[in-house]
């Protein structure tokens, strides 16, 4: 409204020369005065303006004792030529609701891990995190976009960043991407893209998000380590019926070796009503690989491999965790893991007990230990680079944080 | 890719021929909290079905979400959800029980804040260090008897939508009810009159309108900022604050930490008292109606 009132001042001078040789100049002065003193109520009140604090909320329409019908909200008004000078913020996504937000969620989630274990451990590069042991580093840092496509749809869209091994440059990729179609008919949803596959709890959840630091033995060794992540089309089914059941089937392009993996789930949460947390959470997951792997045979017993067979190796692994939460912001627990590997001979177990706390929602700290003992027969993790690392131990810290919006996961 | 697919036709034809029963000539909707579905069933009548997602003790802001949800929403015609960001869990489970009829943006799925006048819009850049603030404003806004005349006006346009031969009678049921609720409001009018100006402490800022309604405001929150517990520091500040200006009560809600609130209540010569948040949030509550002469009735009492 200043701005405003200047330039008509400026205006009315300008144009005054031409006007004063046909008006009296003691006309044209009155006139400025008025002006000036306009321009002074103007400003006086824009200052007052300001020094208001901000309005208080309303009290709801509708006299006590008649609950008539609320009044509509106030109709907003359009920006005033103050409003429109004033000098704003590149980007604040908060300051500017109702239509001017954004048409999707997005959020930003950070887990770093750090870890401690024996020397020996990090020579053979046989820790949980292998190739990072005895170092604190980002393990994960997601951008999540999400939202409505349109009425039929909606869609996800996920990059993580990551340090994977020692010294190496973080890097970025595509973790998800998917399509879900939300109207199709008889119960029936379809996902399109790349996406972690829904076969378990664990693989569902991301690193961030999971009940503990690291993903249940079984998980890595069967899907490794950023588990079971797949490019193609998944299709579910939840059929009307009296009980929760859902069915899945999906079509994916898979760069791994064919196998058939059976899996059972057991996930129960005791929540005291009116809790906010749940007291008692248990989890477990059995996997069953059926594979078909290539063995070299030694026939003639010279040494030498003379042919390969395919052989099949059915191997299994699985793990139970106990979490109790009994206050709001901290909980205990611990995991148990057995664990056979894909194709290769051996196994392992281990035993972590843990405890985490919520400084609030959205962010989370976490201090672990773990043990793991791994058989003999192991190949992998053991006499590598001169050391074995046949039993570890290992003490875990983990940081996670969300910035944003944060889809919720069921169960 | 048959023998992928087998399974889930092995199972859509079960659910053709085991398809629930006894509910198929009525409406069936769902609502997130209790609050909705008694006033849904208020309007409905004897045409609709309704069922809650969240229970009158539980915490509306988080609910964790069960399979148990995702079968009530898997066979409802209409979502009924308060909106304002209080229930936006329900959203998780929608989309595990594939039900096109209640997906966002469906005819099926109503927010009934529409039309309400919003308390408390932040007027300022809001971020988590405020604790969980509710950027669109405060959701709780069925807690003031006041507000039911628009949620059920929208709930009466969407079952109407749903079922337009029943509209009138829809429209017919919620005119019974304001009625009620008029020769009830009338009563609490009278019963609050003495408490109008009344200061009172909460533990979570979840009472604004139904304060507002009466005249009373509040004075503080046990609660340091929304959802983050206090501090030892903000609750001797809260004593000092509740003895200088001689507050007689702590509003509790039903899942909140009522023996912190009684020593609270205890130090500062006031009393802590459970209302009910939600329809069965406390014994008795059983309707709307009847929460609200809960809440009326323990304030009351409290502040004698």
């Amino acid at each position: 409204m200043r701005a405003l009132a200047l330039i008509v001042i400026s205006m009315c001078t300008a144009l005054g020369p031409a006007v004063a040789a046909a008006q009296d100049a003691a006309e044209l002065r009155k006139q400025i005065e008025q002006l000036q003193n306009q321009l002074e109520s103007v400003t006086e009140r824009l200052k007052r303006l300001e020094a208001q604090p901000p309005p208080a909320p309303t009290a709801p329409a509708g006299a006590p004792g008649s609950p008539g019908v609320a009044a509509p909200p106030p109709a907003s008004t359009p920006p005033s030529a103050m409003d429109l000078a004033r000098p704003r913020q590149p980007f604040g996504l908060y300051q500017q609701r109702g239509s001017g937000q954004l048409l999707f969620d997005m959020g930003i989630a950070g887990d770093f891990v750090g870890n401690v274990t024996q020397r020996n451990v990090e020579r053979a590069g046989g820790g949980t995190f292998a190739r990072q042991e005895n170092r604190f580093f980002p393990r994960e840092v997601e951008l999540s976009l999400f939202g409505q496509i349109d009425p039929y749809a909606s869609a996800v869209v996920r990059f993580e960043a990551g340090e994977e091994t020692r010294g190496a440059e973080t890097t970025v990729h595509l973790a998800e991407a998917y399509l879900t179609l939300l109207t199709l008919p008889y119960g029936t949803q379809a996902r399109l893209g790349q996406m972690r596959n829904r076969f378990g709890y664990s693989n569902e959840v991301h690193e961030h998000d999971l009940s503990w630091v690291d993903r249940p033995n079984v998980m890595r060794n069967f899907f490794g380590a950023e588990g079971l992540q797949e490019k193609g089309v998944e299709l579910t089914l939840v059929p009307d019926l009296p009980f929760y059941i859902e069915a899945l089937a999906g079509i994916f392009t898979d760069d791994r070796n064919r196998s058939t993996i059976l899996g059972w789930e057991l996930r129960y949460k005791y929540r005291p009503d009116s809790w906010l947390h749940p007291l008692v959470t248990l989890t477990g997951e059995w996997l069953y690989s059926l594979r078909k792997a290539d063995v070299g045979v030694d026939v003639d017993g010279d040494g030498a491999i003379d042919r390969v067979d395919k052989r099949q190796r059915d191997h299994s692994g699985a793990y139970a965790g106990l979490e109790v939460q009994p206050f709001r912001r901290w909980a205990g627990g611990f995991r148990y893991d057995w664990s056979q590997y894909p194709t290769n001979p051996g196994w392992e177990w281990a035993i972590e007990p843990y405890v985490t706390f919520w400084p609030s929602e959205f962010l989370r700290f976490r201090l672990a230990y773990k043990h793991t003992d791994r058989s003999p027969q192991t190949r992998d993790a053991v006499n590598l680079n001169g050391s074995s690392a046949r039993n570890v131990d290992e003490l875990f810290f983990q940081a996670s944080f969300i910035l944003g919006a944060h889809p919720a996961h069921p169960f | 890719m048959l023998s992928a697919i087998r399974p889930l036709l092995a199972l859509a034809v079960i659910a053709l021929f085991v398809s629930p029963v006894g509910a198929a000539d009525k409406i069936r909707v769902v609502a997130t909290i209790p609050d909705l579905k008694a006033l849904t069933e208020e309007v409905g009548g004897k045409l609709v079905d309704v069922e809650t997602l969240a229970r009158g003790t539980q915490n509306a802001h988080e609910l964790e979400i069960r399979p148990s949800l995702m079968v009530k929403l898997r066979r409802a015609d209409i979502l009924v959800e308060n909106g304002l960001e209080l229930d936006s869990w329900a959203e998780v489970a929608v989309q595990g029980a594939n039900n096109p009829n209640i997906v966002r943006g469906a005819p099926g799925r109503v927010d009934v804040s529409r039309g309400i006048q919003v308390l408390e819009v932040p007027s300022t850049r809001v971020d988590r260090s405020m604790g969980d603030v509710h950027p669109l404003g405060n959701p709780h806004y069925s807690l003031d008897p006041g507000m039911a005349p628009v949620i059920t006006q929208n709930i009466v346009d969407a079952l109407g939508r749903f079922a337009p031969d029943h509209r009138v009678e829809f429209e017919k049921n919620r005119q019974a009810f304001l009625a009620r609720l008029d020769e009830a409001m009338a009563r609490w009018t009278r019963a609050m009159e003495p408490l109008k100006g009344a200061r009172v402490v909460v533990y979570h800022p979840q009472w604004i309108y139904l304060l507002s309604r009466f005249g009373l405001s509040q004075a503080a929150t046990l609660e340091d900022r929304p959802g983050i517990p206090a501090s030892p520091a903000h609750l001797t500040r809260v004593i000092r604050q509740m003895k200088e200006e001689r507050i007689k009560v702590i509003i509790v809600e039903p899942w909140n930490d009522l023996k912190l609130a009684n020593r609270i209540a205890d130090e500062a010569g006031a009393k802590a008292v459970v209302l009910a948040s939600m329809v069965g949030g406390v014994k008795g509550a059983d309707s709307y109606i009847g929460a609200i002469d809960h809440n009326v009735n323990a304030l009351v009492t409290a502040m004698k």
